[in-house]
């Protein structure tokens, strides 16, 4: 077992926080996985979607830091979803089941690049409030496997394992990067050859995302300036792709920062999410503290003008119609 | 030269409430000033990219809040932090004489690993306004006793003198982090093709 695995914090993530399974599809083999914690009062919780390799257990630190501060957070994973129409309507049925009209969702790699398909999906009717995306990408032929894609049903799981894994360096690399690594590869051993080879046939599948389509989404772009399996290429077309993105930068992390960087990627996340922290968006609720301040000073000013700001980005689209 | 690793420096504004802080950084980053007066939350950030000693520098400058502790973000945005520029208002006798406390705190927090020679900048602001507080002479002198702290004048409203002051704590920054890279026990390996030798360098992601 990896020193994360019998971490007490991950234990007692895993006795605390109950896995639910979901089915929201005709197929019954179709399950979503989740965990979920914080006020269910809120009607906008940010979402979690792994990498490839991941399981919805990979966001625990997410879950137990920002839920801790009145966040509600909801890590998934997906079902065996074959085509990305499969995906984009599978999770706006999840969202339906939830009761959950808008969410903001924080997706790392294969989950970012989902992320940006489901916004791009629900553009005419947003059901996405913002994007948090994190070591991600807009394209899949940057892998270059986009003809290899339709077999990789039908190969064997330790060809696939050996795909994804041939990404993850480990060499000279300190404690909690080589920690999360460790962590990930028992996420991707404990994987079935079919639900591996349907992520790696969505990461790969030649599809791209519409930027114009998410123009008016609020972003923010997080990556590591250390090795990580996205080259420099990759993170700056990603930039130019949202030029007006937040950008937050980790001096290091490797390919799971949320893992290795937990407390920074959690800061982020919060700053990202504040200013949704008045009104119908807010993905957490406030303490008593908070509200009396609210009420009277000037933090409380200040949000209701950052909040005022974002809803004017939303307006604006209807308006040009 | 192409090859060489990027570099993020981290800097962190500190100073009590109404100084300027946020209005440096929008300065700086933005070019932008208002006048209206509006308490930062917890902390934000906001990235920018310069040359210092011909090396192409993201810098990452966080402006944290001087005495609102709506939403806390402990203190987790001081972990690695390259540089720290404290801010005083020249006109109030009061915010200078917090520059000891913040100074303390940020080491506190912090912990940088040489804290003698850790990069800071101090910043007398609104040297537009008429009624000044604090003389140059009695900065400079608190500076000197910190161990030669660079001091600057500024005015964020009119841009004097932002630039320099930030263009100094990056300088600092780069020239700690190069002798941290020159005394580093493991040097980056060599490699012989860069990114070219798996074309576009891109593995299955994860």
């Amino acid at each position: 077992m990896s020193d994360i695995s019998k971490s007490q914090e991950y234990m007692s993530f895993r006795s605390t926080i109950p896995q639910r399974k979901v089915v929201v599809d005709d197929d019954n083999t179709k399950e979503w996985t989740l965990y979920e914690a914080g006020p269910k009062t809120v009607k906008s919780p940010l979402v979690c979607f792994p990498p490839a390799s991941g399981t919805a257990d990979v966001y625990f630190r997410q879950i137990l830091g920002l839920s801790a501060l009145g966040y509600r957070v909801i890590a998934v994973e997906y079902p065996m979803y074959w085509t990305m129409k499969e995906f984009v309507e599978g999770f706006r049925k999840l969202m339906d089941h939830l009761g959950l009209d808008k969410v903001h969702i924080f997706g790392a790699s294969l989950g970012g690049f989902l992320a940006q398909k489901f916004a791009e999906y629900t553009s005419r009717s947003p059901r996405v409030g913002s994007l948090v995306l994190c070591n991600s990408f807009y394209d899949t032929s940057i892998f270059q496997q986009t003809s290899s894609a339709p077999t990789f049903w039908m190969m064997p799981a330790v060809v696939l394992k050996k795909m994804v894994m041939g990404s993850f360096h480990k060499t000279e690399t300190e404690s909690h990067i080589a920690d999360s690594i460790d962590f990930m590869v028992e996420r991707l051993d404990s994987m079935s050859q079919q639900a591996l080879a349907s992520r790696l046939t969505l990461n790969c599948m030649n599809c791209y995302v519409e930027p114009q389509k998410l123009r008016d989404v609020d972003v923010t772009l997080m990556d590591v300036f250390d090795e990580c399996a996205l080259s420099l290429n990759v993170r700056e077309e990603m930039c130019k792709c949202y030029p007006e993105a937040k950008r937050a930068h980790l001096k290091s992390g490797g390919n799971f920062p949320y893992l290795s960087r937990s407390m920074e990627v959690n800061v982020f996340l919060q700053i990202h999410l504040r200013k949704y922290d008045i009104g119908s968006l807010r993905a957490r609720e406030l303490t008593e503290e908070e509200m009396a301040m609210l009420a009277d000073s000037d933090a409380g000013k200040s949000l209701q003008e950052n909040y005022e700001k974002e809803r004017g980005k939303e307006v604006r689209p209807k308006d040009r119609m | 030269m192409a090859s060489r690793k990027k570099v993020l420096l981290k800097v962190i504004i500190l100073g009590d409430s109404g100084v300027g802080k946020t209005s440096l950084m929008n300065q700086y980053v933005a070019k932008k000033f208002s006048n209206q007066y509006k308490a930062t939350i917890g902390a934000d950030f906001l990235t920018k990219e310069v040359m210092v000693d011909d090396r192409l520098v993201t810098m990452q400058i966080w402006d944290t809040a001087g005495q609102e502790r709506f939403q806390s973000l402990g203190v987790a945005f001081y972990r690695g932090a390259d540089g720290c520029v404290l801010v005083f208002d020249v006109t109030m006798p009061n915010t200078f004489r917090s520059l000891d406390s913040w100074r303390d705190e940020f080491l506190i927090q912090a912990s940088p690993r040489d804290p003698e020679n850790f990069p800071f900048v101090v910043i007398g602001n609104k040297v537009d306004l008429e009624n000044r507080g604090v003389s140059g002479r009695r900065a400079q002198g608190w500076c000197h006793t910190k161990g030669d702290i660079p001091y600057f004048e500024t005015s964020a409203k009119e841009a004097i003198n932002v630039e320099q002051a930030f263009q100094a704590v990056a300088k600092n920054a780069m020239a700690q982090e190069t002798d941290v890279e020159l005394c580093s026990e493991f040097p980056d390996p060599i490699k012989l093709s860069g990114d070219n030798n798996k074309p576009q360098g891109n593995n299955c992601p994860c």
